[in-house]
């Protein structure tokens, strides 16, 4: 079976056997913590490339959606829910509460979709908002929609809602930029909002019925559609 | 198998007594193939860890950034927090980021730069003029005005793995001037020129260890440290110093001198806080001196570096003379090597140690520990301990800073009015009117917690606060207004076991035929029991759901007083909905997560969804800014001035178990609870406990306009409260309530019946 050859060298073999599995047993390197009360040494194999998705497909209606925007941001546009802890005296739903309020948008929301056209909205002038920071971030806003960057376009109206939380136009921009994007309920729920803060402001009260029309018709919405149109005829 | 190696054993037993040129040629080829053999080992070993991912980087939790725009009104003192709190430094004139200098009108601030999840942002020097705490303009030194300067925004945790090990990854070009000369300096002058090892450097080490008769210098280089450090643990002493010289031989083979010396720059040991070791040079700097890395000057490099030989012995702030002296005899190397003059070494050896004046404790363990609750719901445990995402959170430092201090200083108050109150526990949730999201989150009596997060795990029975639920579902029947007249009488109701249950007042008197709005400004429990009775619980129950608060509650009388169990999270939640004009927006805390490179991976949408018709909404608020002015929270203007308008509602359980205070000013939705543990009666009602915990917060907020805009639908009427009918403006004791048009009520020319 053996040649002389192999047999002659079969206790290197062995030596080295155990050498290397003995090397390989070792246990793994991790870096030395001075004055630390290691628990558990973190010997995880990390993985050599950043670029795979971590975001979980939870059953709890996170949507992950791949988006082939400029940066080809994965962007995860599911809403936050704030975990409760179930009671025993009293019954909570297990599911996250804020969950099943805010439907997590079942589109890639922010890609650069195929727009919904608003030849309803074209023409509608607002007003200039007596906010200079206002203006100044709606102003790249747009030119970040522009570049193609839609996210951080919503990212920077959202920026000018917190920083103005009752100035109008950022809602009518929000909402328009929204249902440009599909997510007509979510377009709808602002423009309604935006509605609130401007009772004696006839264009944006017209805008605003306008793009509820508009989300409506896109949600096929038609007796909704029709409501808020005879609404915006008011404020023409 | 078994077999042969006995066989083998046997045959070299037997040929042990004679020794021949084979066998050393044997035993010579063993060895020889094994330091092969553990050479490829070692070296696949270095590549591995020098080429693949060398850290886990923990996730970097990062609060809102300041926003600085003309018309901003802030709290008093809370600018110089804010820049206290980044680790901006005062000084005479502005000239480098991270620099402050105050003016006449205000300040000059050198903000640094930031990469944001919306993209890169530069440093600028801004000019910002202030008039009692708001800004009034702001201006880059050319004179042109600017719109808006964004701070940088404080790194508040990270999400550690279970090492707890925590580092901030620098390059070279992050190093301050005079860095790399004084690393050099102290722990290896000839890293430049040596292989990995130094037989000179040890030589020189032993020479002066003999000479001092004791270990003063190692003869370790860089290299070596970096080895000691980065692959071998500190168990195996004797395969460590086997390996630990053809490892650094080897790293310096593969690698270049600069990427050696920039690992050990992130590698280095350099403090511990509590539980989370501080490795590398760039975090030790935020750590120490709250501030990046090369913003550092001589002397707190002297003493960042003078921190390897002993990170805790020399611990400056345990031991701020040890570090001292340590500080110093490293500038004073610096000196000796012709580094830096005499004249630089006393200016630098005179200085304070500067540190940070910014704790370092975690000091939002009940903010944080809903953030990470949050994540893990969308992130693997090991992607957020370990591949350093940054989280971008809506926590507000000052909001949080205040809201802590509030709780401490009021809960002392309380143990001194009352003596102790054994298990007195509390909670504070702040949310942002508008947007919904947490700026704040307050998790025990003490602002620190162990165990129990009481704003968000503890549900407590919610008493009076569920009242304006109850008008607001009446309110949205379009049959009542605040001024429709509600009986308030005993009322007895036969409960599921037979008992009765009758609901008293909390002076114990019925009242009679009052408004609606009477009943809530004053909280009588039977005028607001029957008028949920007459909306039906159901309708009650559906409007609460509607406001957020998902969970089964079957529908009992008795829930119309509040008894059903909230976590003072969700009562926030309710409130929000209220002060968001009916628009119900869920509570959130992360804006954006991004990978460590800036990729946007994660953003979370603005959502609000309508829970409330704008004529209910706009009455119930009404109400509420009634209750505040003249009801039960009027014990807010201790603390408010009286322009300040806002809404509010106190809440007291049975036998006084509970003390809840929610409300809103113009930009602040805020709740408070306090309570024992173990759910035993208190000596606090609403008024007197939690509602001044909700005053000193409030107070010690940035003072925003409370804009009220009334519906077209809406109406104020002048009215008779007696007979629930309009009268003349001229007319004694009437009071101005907005009603819905249809509503209106029909008018007396005269102010009596």
């Amino acid at each position: 079976m053996y040649n002389n050859q192999t047999a002659r060298f079969k206790p290197l073999s062995l030596i080295l056997l155990v050498a290397f599995l003995g090397a390989c047993a070792a246990p793994s390197y991790g870096p030395v913590v001075e004055d630390l009360s290691v628990s558990a040494r973190h010997s995880e194999r990390l993985p050599s490339s950043s670029t795979n998705v971590y975001a979980k497909d939870s059953a709890n209606g996170s949507t992950n959606a791949a988006v082939s925007s400029e940066a080809s941001a994965i962007v995860n546009t599911a809403q936050p829910t704030l975990y409760v802890a179930p009671k025993t005296e009293v019954t909570i739903t297990a599911q996250p509460i804020l969950n099943q309020v805010i439907t997590p948008s079942p589109a890639p929301a922010l890609a650069p979709a195929p727009e919904v056209a608003m030849p309803v909205l074209q023409g509608v002038q607002l007003p200039v908002s007596d906010q200079a920071v206002v203006e100044q971030l709606l102003a790249e806003a747009d030119q970040l929609k522009a570049q193609g960057k839609v996210t951080q376009a919503v990212i920077q109206l959202q920026r000018a809602q917190r920083i103005a939380p009752r100035e109008p136009k950022v809602y009518a921009r929000l909402a328009a930029l929204l249902l440009s994007l599909g997510e007509a309920s979510r377009a709808e729920q602002l423009a309604l909002k935006g509605l609130t803060l401007v009772p004696n402001k006839k264009s944006y009260q017209y805008y605003f019925w306008k793009l509820i029309g508009a989300s409506r018709s896109h949600l096929g919405d038609g007796k909704g559609e029709a409501s808020a149109i005879f609404e915006a005829e008011k404020y023409k | 198998m078994t077999k042969r190696r006995t066989k083998n054993k046997a045959s070299v037993r037997a040929s042990a007594g004679w020794i021949s040129w084979l066998w050393i040629a044997k035993f010579s080829t063993v060895l020889l193939v094994l330091g092969t053999v553990s050479l490829i080992y070692l070296d696949a070993q270095i590549r591995h860890r020098f080429e693949g991912h060398r850290w886990s980087l923990p996730a970097k939790v990062y609060a809102r950034p300041l926003e600085i725009f003309s018309g901003q009104q802030l709290a008093a003192g809370q600018l110089d927090y804010e820049l206290t709190q980044l680790g901006y430094r005062f000084v005479k004139q502005a000239r480098a980021p991270g620099q402050v200098q105050k003016t006449n009108q205000g300040m000059v601030i050198y903000s640094r730069g930031f990469r944001f999840a919306d993209g890169d942002q530069h440093g600028r020097l801004v000019e910002v003029s202030l008039q009692s705490n708001k800004i009034t303009r702001l201006r880059q030194t050319n004179g042109t005005s600017i719109a808006l300067l964004r701070l940088e925004p404080q790194l508040v945790g990270g999400i550690y793995p279970s090492h707890n090990e925590d580092r901030e990854l620098i390059q070279l070009d992050d190093l301050p001037n005079g860095f790399i000369e004084t690393l050099l300096a102290l722990e290896d002058r000839n890293y430049y020129s040596h292989y990995g090892v130094s037989p000179w450097g040890i030589a020189r080490a032993m020479l002066a260890n003999i000479k001092a008769g004791a270990v003063v210098q190692g003869g370790s280089t860089l290299t070596q440290q970096l080895v000691k450090n980065f692959y071998l643990t500190d168990r195996q002493t004797l395969w460590r110093k086997l390996i630990e010289a053809p490892m650094a031989l080897l790293l310096n083979i593969h690698y270049s001198k600069d990427e050696v010396l920039e690992v050990y720059l992130n590698e280095v040991f350099v403090g511990q806080s509590g539980k989370r070791a501080i490795h590398g040079f760039g975090l030790a700097s935020r750590f120490y001196f709250g501030q990046p890395l090369n913003e550092l000057k001589l002397h707190q490099v002297a003493l960042l570096v003078g921190l390897v030989k002993g990170p805790s012995y020399y611990n400056p702030q345990r031991h701020p003379k040890r570090a001292t002296k340590r500080r110093n005899l490293v500038l004073s190397v610096l000196a000796q090597q012709g580094l830096i003059s005499d004249i630089q070494k006393v200016k630098y050896q005179g200085l304070p140690l500067d540190l940070t004046e910014a704790s370092q404790v975690s000091r939002y363990p009940a903010y944080m520990d809903v953030v990470r609750q949050q994540l893990q719901q969308l992130y693997p445990a090991s992607a957020l301990s370990s591949h350093g995402l940054r989280i971008f959170t809506s926590l507000d430092p000052w909001v949080q800073h205040q809201a802590d201090r509030a709780m401490v200083e009021q809960v002392s108050k309380i143990k001194q009015r009352y003596g102790d109150i054994e298990g007195l526990q509390g909670a504070i949730v702040v949310s942002h009117r508008d947007s919904g999201e947490l700026l704040a989150l307050v998790g025990d009596h003490n602002g620190g917690y162990a165990g129990h997060n009481w704003a968000l795990d503890r549900s407590r029975q919610v008493g009076s606060l569920l009242k304006p639920v109850i008008h607001l579902a009446a309110l949205e029947t379009g049959r009542y207004s605040l001024g429709t007249i509600i009986d308030d009488a005993p009322i007895s109701l036969p409960q599921p076991d037979g008992s009765l249950w009758k609901p008293q007042n909390y002076d114990l008197k019925s009242h009679g035929k009052v408004p609606m709005y009477e009943a809530l400004v004053k909280s009588y429990n039977q005028a607001n029991v029957l008028l949920g009775l007459q909306v039906g619980v159901d309708n009650v129950l559906l409007q609460l759901n509607r406001m957020g608060v998902e969970q089964v509650i079957p529908a009992y009388p008795s829930v119309l007083l509040g008894a059903v169990e909230m976590s003072p999270l969700q009562v926030n939640q309710v409130y929000q909905t209220i002060a968001g004009n009916g628009f119900y927006s869920p509570l959130s805390l992360v804006r954006q997560v991004t990978e460590a490179n800036g990729r946007l991976l994660s953003h979370f949408p603005f959502a609000v969804r309508q829970a409330a018709s704008n004529d209910a909404i706009y009455s119930l608020q009404h109400e509420m800014r009634m209750v505040a002015n003249e009801g039960t929270a009027r014990g807010v203007y201790r603390y408010l001035p009286t322009q300040q308008k806002v809404a509010a509602k106190t809440g007291t359980t049975n036998d006084q178990k509970d003390s809840w205070f929610s409300g809103f000013s113009g930009q602040h939705v805020a709740t408070v609870w306090l309570g024992r543990e173990d759910a035993k009666p208190t000596p606090l009602t609403g008024a007197s406990g939690a509602l001044n915990v909700w005053g000193q917060l409030m107070q010690n907020l940035a003072y925003s306009a409370y804009e009220d805009i009334k519906p077209q639908s809406i109406e104020y009427y002048y009215l008779n409260v007696a007979s629930g009918k309009a009268m003349p403006n001229n007319c004694p004791n009437g009071v101005w309530l907005p009603m819905s048009k249809k509503l209106a009520p029909s008018f007396n020319t005269t102010c009596g019946y």
